[in-house]
């Protein structure tokens, strides 16, 4: 028999990953007392993909879910708070119920989306983003398909308004982490890395692998609203077209692949190195385009656990560490 | 025998892949604490049956119950929760995750116990199995003995009331084989029905007390291992194939 088990979360201790990532989110929250909006501005943008690229991780890189229609919950999430603006509702507090929405629409759609399988999942997911779009420009009071303004911030101080909304999307980039972090710890954590791993063992060994898959899918959702909700604050205006572009998949691809796609600490390189390609180079053009997806197939290539995977592998680094470590 | 109720029942199961019969409506039982063998050439359904037990696959005709209740329109996690646990010939384990968290999915899905007791049950079948040396090491990095050895420790901490046991002596030594009979033998002194197909039937025979040979999906012969494997029809579907009993 054995007397004791101790189980730890990993080989070392987890609080210092914690304490670490609490440090650097009330630095980061000082800075707008530090730099220029313009500094805080870039970082808004940012988070904002922080945010998108690690519910896409969530999805691909534990459900083995390829989604490239996660846009669909980024409109939802903006078209929220505009609805709610236009009704008076202050567009900051207007954030948790963009959560709200984008959790509860994706609920029926999974449902939908999840009778196809592999490619067909993936075209699925960006018809039924199309779908929304193309129901949303029906409505003029919302812009139709020309955009229009987000009300409700006009007499606010400007900088103050910056900083708000610097806050908030630290405050949602934090919050989809210690979500990603919560979930992936819980014992659904476990479940998800078996479906990644082999999805027919982990139905065989009691997963409800359907459960699990929808309940990422849902999570993934609302923080894509999340991030949909920053996006309409932080330029102050929608245009459809744009927010329902497939080009936000793209973006969340490109920077979990980069990153490391099944990790949590993957998104947090990937979004750093995207943020610097895009500042150093967005001036060339189209040169600009073709340099992010050579990057992104190179990685692809060569370091199929993106920059993150490398560095884990070698230094047995792991900031936010999910695992159990079995003590003898 | 057919005095104790069955905990497994299989009634007129059929299976066919096109042309090809994989299961000619077989009917066979089993009972809580026998551990029973099933022995047959390559292709005579042996793996199919055991999909068709734990939610893999659907039969096209039949009855698959424990406890007498059907089990046929519940999926393989719901099966494995009442206590049906297979093992897969190829090993399928879960290679980025370590042994011991490999068993921790399974004691709390399958086995469905609370977060303290399933570290409890995963060490104790990493003790029982001997695969506590390998508790921290990621599954994806075993040798393949090793991986045989995690899906039967996969199977035990589900807690199972059924053990489908796939080939796990194939390639072991005989000493391994050995170690291997005397965990199956603890399993069944706790009730477990223990359904093992097997090529190794030196395995086999000293571990089972009765064998059910299939060919063609159809059952040739059944009964304790000495008669079975004298059983000139059973020698004659085994025609070519090394019995080494």
């Amino acid at each position: 028999m054995i007397a004791a088990v101790r189980v730890t979360r990993s080989r070392r201790s987890a609080l210092w990953g914690l304490i670490g990532a609490a440090v650097v989110v009330v630095l980061l929250a000082t800075l707008p007392y530090v730099v220029y909006a313009d500094v805080t501005d870039l970082l808004v943008n940012a988070f904002i993909l922080l945010v998108l690229a690690s519910m896409w991780n969530l999805l691909a890189g534990y459900c083995g879910l390829i989604s490239v229609g996660q846009q669909a919950y980024v409109g939802i999430g903006a078209y929220t708070v505009l609805v709610l603006a236009q009704h008076g509702i202050n567009p900051y507090l207007a954030i948790p119920f963009a959560v709200v929405v984008a959790a509860a629409i994706a609920v029926p759609v999974s449902f939908l989306v999840f009778r196809l399988r592999a490619e067909y999942f993936a075209i699925g997911t960006w018809v039924v983003a199309e779908v929304f779009f193309l129901v949303l420009i029906r409505f003029r009071s919302l812009g139709g398909g020309t955009g229009t303004g987000l009300p409700g911030l006009a007499l606010v101080d400007p900088a103050f308004r910056q900083a708000l909304t610097y806050w908030s999307a630290l405050g949602v980039a934090a919050a989809a982490l210690l979500t990603t972090y919560l979930l992936l710890s819980s014992r659904m954590g476990l479940d998800l890395t078996a479906i990644r791993d082999n999805e027919m063992a982990a139905r065989s060994s009691g997963v409800r692998v359907t459960w699990a898959k929808r309940v990422v899918y849902v999570v993934s959702a609302a923080g894509c609203g999340a991030g949909g909700a920053l996006l309409i604050i932080s330029q102050l205006n929608v245009l459809a077209s744009a927010i329902f572009s497939v080009g936000w998949s793209a973006k969340m691809i490109f920077i979990a692949l980069i990153g490391g796609v099944g990790s949590i600490e993957g998104p947090i390189i990937g979004t750093a190195v995207y943020t610097v390609i895009q500042q150093t180079l967005a001036q060339f053009g189209a040169w600009y385009l073709i340099l992010l997806g050579s990057v992104a197939v190179l990685i692809a290539m060569y370091l199929p656990r993106g920059i993150w995977g490398v560095v884990t592998g070698r230094l047995h680094i792991q900031v936010f560490p999910v695992g159990y470590w079995l003590h003898r | 025998m057919t005095a104790e109720a069955a905990l497994l029942e299989l009634a007129g199961v059929s299976k066919r892949f096109g042309r090809i019969t994989v299961a000619d409506s077989l009917s066979l039982r089993f009972t809580a604490g026998e551990t029973v063998g099933i022995v047959g050439p390559n292709g005579a359904g042996k793996s199919t049956l055991f999909a068709m037990i734990a939610g893999d696959l659907k039969p096209d005709a039949g009855d698959v119950r424990i406890d007498g209740r059907s089990v046929l329109r519940l999926d393989p996690a719901t099966r494995c929760r009442l206590g049906i646990a297979r093992t897969y010939q190829v090993p399928r384990p879960f290679e980025n995750m370590t042994v011991f968290e490999n068993l921790l999915v399974a004691a709390y899905r399958g086995g469905q116990v609370s977060r303290p007791q399933g570290y409890a049950v995963a060490a104790e079948v990493l003790e029982e199995t001997g695969l506590s040396p390998d508790a921290n090491r990621p599954a994806g990095r075993l040798g393949l003995l090793q991986r045989k050895r995690l899906e039967l420790a996969r199977g035990l901490a589900t807690r199972p009331r059924v053990l489908l046991l796939d080939e796990v002596a194939g390639g072991l030594t005989d000493p391994e084989v050995a170690q291997l009979v005397d965990i199956v033998e603890q399993v069944r002194q706790r009730s477990v029905a223990v359904v093992w197909v097997e090529h190794v039937v030196h395995a086999l025979t000293s571990a089972v007390s009765r064998i059910i040979c299939l060919a063609g999906g159809r059952l040739i012969a059944e009964g304790d291992p000495e008669s079975v494997l004298a059983n000139p029809e059973v020698k004659e579907v085994y025609l070519g194939v090394d019995i080494d009993a």
